[in-house]
């Protein structure tokens, strides 16, 4: 998935003007720069922040503890209880933000297992290809045909359900695609690297190879973690509502599970079914637009769209002036 | 010539291989479990003779090479075991389940790839314009939304207000005045299927305008789009023969990979509209601890994965002439 | 006699991000007439490719022109798009360079010449067919070959079929953009002659784009440098190279590797081309210029006739007729 990317200028000078500019050189600030032209990713980063900040310091923000009856049974918003209460008389605003936390940190870490695992095989099978490689990429392509959803939902029942093992089980599916791109982009870094250090010491030390193998990866890596994060609260919310989440743990979708068990639909209880998925599409849509536009910015695309709803402009006779422009 | 020959058959002995091991998976994943069906079992007569006899009926007492080896031959002439729980063959109790599944399915796809195709093309040709970009955003919406939540929103803001059910297969008073016509037996049916059909097909629709016009953007900055607006041809026939055309290769392939996965978002929908297809009864499955069925379940999904992606290899080979190995 | 082409102070400016704009091509004016050769000569950058796309209104929504170009008398820019669409392949036909994916990759080569043939109403059905196959024939390809696609073609061969594509609307203008780059040197050769006879046969006028100075030597009667967005120098290629005006023609052409010479010594041009995207003052050249003295800094250099039919724009022509 990609998102806008901005039309670049005239064929032939664009080359020169990328060359002095962008480069092939990927800086720190590579990643900052890429958030900030692209209006919808700096939305994205915007609206996660928001949900980052209530996923850390949501327990202060609570009105009411969520293990209390505080009100009325499916009580609509009121002055005392902003979003309603849920069908135990537990203020939904409290609910909410609760189930941010647990949903914002079973994405997070999920995305982190997937990444770990899928760069490190991904680095591994780049950068020493052989026998290796063709072993992981073998057993990557078998985890690619196991169906995603109901491999968790057989392993959820399986081996309880918990939250570590949601996290470990949506990362374990995950880190497959991961480690493919991966790969990919360390077996073209590796070549301009070997060129280089060939030249320069003769000797190759892996050690050091690494420190310049990572940093080009590292934003890619990046990338591809933040749209996983968008993936693993798509499946952990799915996962709570058929029951397989953690009874403990009130994630967002055990929220959106417990309206549809406890009749909220027949109840009128609007308030209790419609903003705990407004909030994880929100956070799953600023994944998607951070995600997209720093995958946007490392494949930039040089091309000239020739076609488009306008034509090219024209514009009145400048004419030929004596003096200098 | 040779090379697009070997391609075809290449892919389809990968896809043998695939299906092979995907069986072994399946094997283990459902015999590693902690306890068998027997140990779960909890009835009057069931002692632990009579446990221990029922398990060497099942030939759950034998090694685990002996089982795969039965397991294996059980396949090989059709044969996916019996249900732990109504002791059915499991292959026709998969039947019903899978044709209503497959019903729902096709409404809910070929809706969304109808649309989907639509609206990423228009959203590609005109790019930047408030066509593309309102199309963008309500794409990623859908993308972002999760299923079930958007079943629940459709069932209670929608369902009543159009007349159609919440939920099940079937009206309970079809039928009562005596057996009903084919055409009301099937327009029932299909009222049913429509919202969960319709919700499945708003997520996969954000998906699939995200991927046309992806691929639509790409096409469109060639080379030969500028020698067919060169040759004079007007902007709706590039975009049809020279853009669409090309564009095809990558949107068919990820459509057909996508597919693989979809029911997926099925088991979700299911739930929430009590939908009597495979997803249901694989959630069923679970709750009974019916292991048997669950890795016929299981194995049908895998094959279909593996079946989709042979497919897309073969659509892309049909559609590219480029390719040969 | 009115010239059959004839492009009138054209500029052409593109939208980019972070800057105001790109002013690629900077008041460029040429004339070709019937059966004429012009090369157009630069290096890469100097917005001789966006001067060709430009005559046939080939531009991005992102770009914006003024000026004039004037097909037989009438001004083929002058609603934009609209006026210049019917002109397209019929009157003017364009070449791409050999390495573009110029030919779409999943359609038959015929089918692609059939395509222009029953756009323009020249042949539908098997006609055209018959008629593509022979038009392949005519640029040295076995018209069964076209059933090919352009993946199973050599690079030589695809250049010939585009060629012979870009023919097959009998147009009285072929702009020809760096048709030989990317190409070996034998079938650069062949790409030349095979221009060259059918330039001849169908009495074509050409417009040759290219950086390569040779190319324009075997090919083309008149050239026109290109430098920095603007002609510096145009004239008939035998003036050009015996009498440059311009330093950098005259830099250009001792920097063309002379394969009869004994000494290998390839002169190049020291420094870069000045940015488009700022406004400039004084002659762009000035900066890497071996002759440039006082007038150059802040007053641009008009392109002045300094012969018959040869024309540069150089401050360094100015002094010489002032103190004449």
């Amino acid at each position: 998935m990609t998102l806008d990317h901005p039309l670049p200028a005239a064929p032939e000078q664009l080359e020169e003007l990328s060359a002095e500019g962008l480069g092939e050189r990927r800086t720190p600030g590579f990643i900052r720069s890429a958030i900030l032209t692209q209006p919808a990713a700096l939305v994205g980063l915007a609206v996660l922040f928001f949900f980052v900040f209530i996923a850390i310091f949501g327990s202060y923000l609570e009105p009411y503890s969520i293990h209390d009856k505080t009100g009325p049974v499916y009580a609509p918003p009121s002055s005392a209880h902003w979003l309603g209460t849920d069908d135990g008389g537990v203020d939904m605003l409290s609910l909410l933000i609760a189930g941010t936390r647990v949903s914002m940190e079973v994405g997070f870490a999920a995305a982190l297992v997937a990444m770990l695992i899928g760069g490190a095989v991904g680095v591994i099978s780049g950068f020493v290809g052989g026998i290796i490689d063709v072993v992981l990429m073998r057993i990557t392509d078998i985890f690619l045909v196991i169906p995603d959803i109901p491999l968790m939902i057989v392993m959820a029942a399986i081996f309880g359900r918990s939250l570590k093992n949601i996290i470990i089980i949506i990362g374990i599916i995950y880190w497959t695609s991961t480690a493919r791109l991966i790969r990919a982009q360390v077996k073209s870094v590796r070549e301009r690297v070997y060129v280089k250090r060939a030249r320069s010491l003769g000797a190759t030390n892996n050690r050091l190879v690494f420190k310049h193998v990572l940093p080009q990866v590292a934003p890619l890596l990046i990338a591809n973690t933040v749209l996983t994060v968008a993936v693993a609260i798509f499946d952990e919310t799915a996962l709570s509502f058929l029951g397989l989440g953690d009874p403990s743990a009130i994630s967002l979708g055990k929220v959106i599970e417990n309206a549809f068990e406890r009749a909220a639909i027949s109840s009128g209880a609007w308030w209790a079914i419609v903003p705990p998925g407004i909030l994880v599409a929100l956070i799953i849509l600023s994944c998607s637009l951070i995600g997209g536009a720093l995958e946007d910015s490392l494949n930039p695309r040089l091309r000239v769209a020739h076609l488009g709803a306008r034509t090219f402009r024209l514009r009145p006779l400048v004419g030929r002036s004596p003096e200098a422009l | 010539m040779e090379g697009r020959a070997d391609y075809v058959v290449k892919r389809t002995l990968f896809a043998l291989l695939t299906a092979f091991v995907a069986v072994t998976i399946n094997f283990l994943l459902f015999r590693a479990l902690p306890g068998d069906a027997v140990s779960g079992l909890r009835c009057q007569h069931c002692t632990f003779q009579f446990k221990t006899a029922l398990r060497h009926d099942l030939g759950l007492d034998k090694s685990k090479w002996e089982q795969y080896k039965i397991y294996l031959k059980q396949l090989a002439h059709g044969n996916l075991g019996l249900s732990d729980v109504s002791h059915q063959p499991v292959r026709g109790l998969l039947w019903d389940p899978l044709k209503n599944t497959l019903l729902m399915l096709t409404l809910g796809t070929v809706f969304s790839i109808v649309f989907g195709l639509l609206t990423g093309v228009v959203a590609a040709w005109r790019r930047g314009t408030w066509v593309d970009k309102g199309s963008l955003w309500t794409s990623l919406a859908f993308y972002s939304m999760p299923t079930q939540w958007l079943g629940l929103m459709i069932v209670y803001f929608v369902a009543d207000r159009i007349g159609l059910p919440h939920g099940g297969i079937q009206s309970p008073d079809l039928g009562i005045l005596g057996n009903p016509s084919t055409y009301d037996y099937w327009k029932d049916r299909l009222e049913h299927m429509i919202l969960p059909a319709l919700t499945l097909g708003l997520v996969l629709y954000g998906e699939y305008t995200l991927i046309v016009r992806s691929a639509m953007l790409e096409t469109l900055g060639e080379d030969y789009v500028l020698t067919a607006r060169a040759k004079g041809l007007s902007n709706f026939a590039i975009v049809r023969k020279h853009g669409l055309r090309n564009a095809m290769l990558p949107i068919v392939t990820l459509i057909a990979l996508s597919l693989g996965f979809i029911v997926g978002g099925a088991i979700t929908v299911e739930y929430v509209f009590d939908y009597p297809g495979i997803g249901l009864a694989i959630v069923d499955a679970i709750d009974k601890r019916d292991y048997t069925f669950l890795q016929g379940a299981f194995l049908l999904l895998t094959i279909s994965v593996i079946l989709f992606n042979f497919l897309a290899d073969l659509l892309y080979f049909k559609l590219d002439p480029r390719v040969t190995t | 006699m009115t010239p059959l082409l004839q492009i009138e102070d054209l500029h052409v400016w593109f939208d980019i991000e972070d800057a105001p704009e790109l002013h690629a091509v900077q008041g460029v004016s040429m004339s070709l007439a019937a059966g004429e050769r012009l090369g157009l000569v630069g290096e890469s950058g100097c917005g001789k490719t966006t001067t060709a796309l430009a005559v046939l209104g080939l531009l991005p929504p992102t770009a914006s022109v003024s000026g004039k170009v004037r097909l037989e008398g009438t001004d083929l820019l002058a609603q934009g798009e609209e006026s210049v669409l019917p002109h397209r392949w019929v009157d003017i036909a364009i070449v791409f360079q050999g390495a573009m994916n110029a030919l779409n990759p999943v359609r038959t080569i015929g089918s692609q010449i059939v395509e222009a043939l029953e756009l323009h109403g020249r042949a539908t059905g098997s006609a055209a067919r018959a008629q593509s196959a022979n038009l392949l024939e005519s640029v040295g390809i076995p018209g069964s070959r076209a059933e090919r696609f352009p993946h199973e073609l050599s690079g030589g061969m695809r250049q010939r079929a585009a060629i012979a594509m870009a023919l097959s609307c009998d147009p009285k203008v072929l702009i020809a953009d760096e048709p030989t780059t990317a190409l070996d040197v034998m079938v650069q050769a062949q790409i030349l002659e095979l221009l060259d006879r059918l330039c001849r046969d169908f009495g074509l006028a050409l417009i040759l784009v290219t950086h390569d100075l040779p190319v324009v030597a075997q090919l083309c009667s008149q050239a026109a440098v290109m430098y920095a967005g603007e002609i510096v120098e145009n004239g008939r290629v035998d003036d050009l190279y015996h009498e440059p005006r311009h330093p950098y023609t005259r830099m250009l052409f001792a920097a063309t590797p002379d394969l009869s010479a004994r000494h290998g010594e390839i002169a190049s041009i020291p420094g870069a081309p000045p940015r488009l995207d700022r406004p400039l003052t004084g002659c762009p050249f000035k900066s890497r210029c071996d002759s440039a003295f006082e007038p150059c800094t802040a007053e641009r250099p008009r392109l002045n006739a300094v012969g018959a039919e040869h024309e540069a724009a150089c401050h360094l022509n100015d002094r010489a007729q002032a103190s004449a």
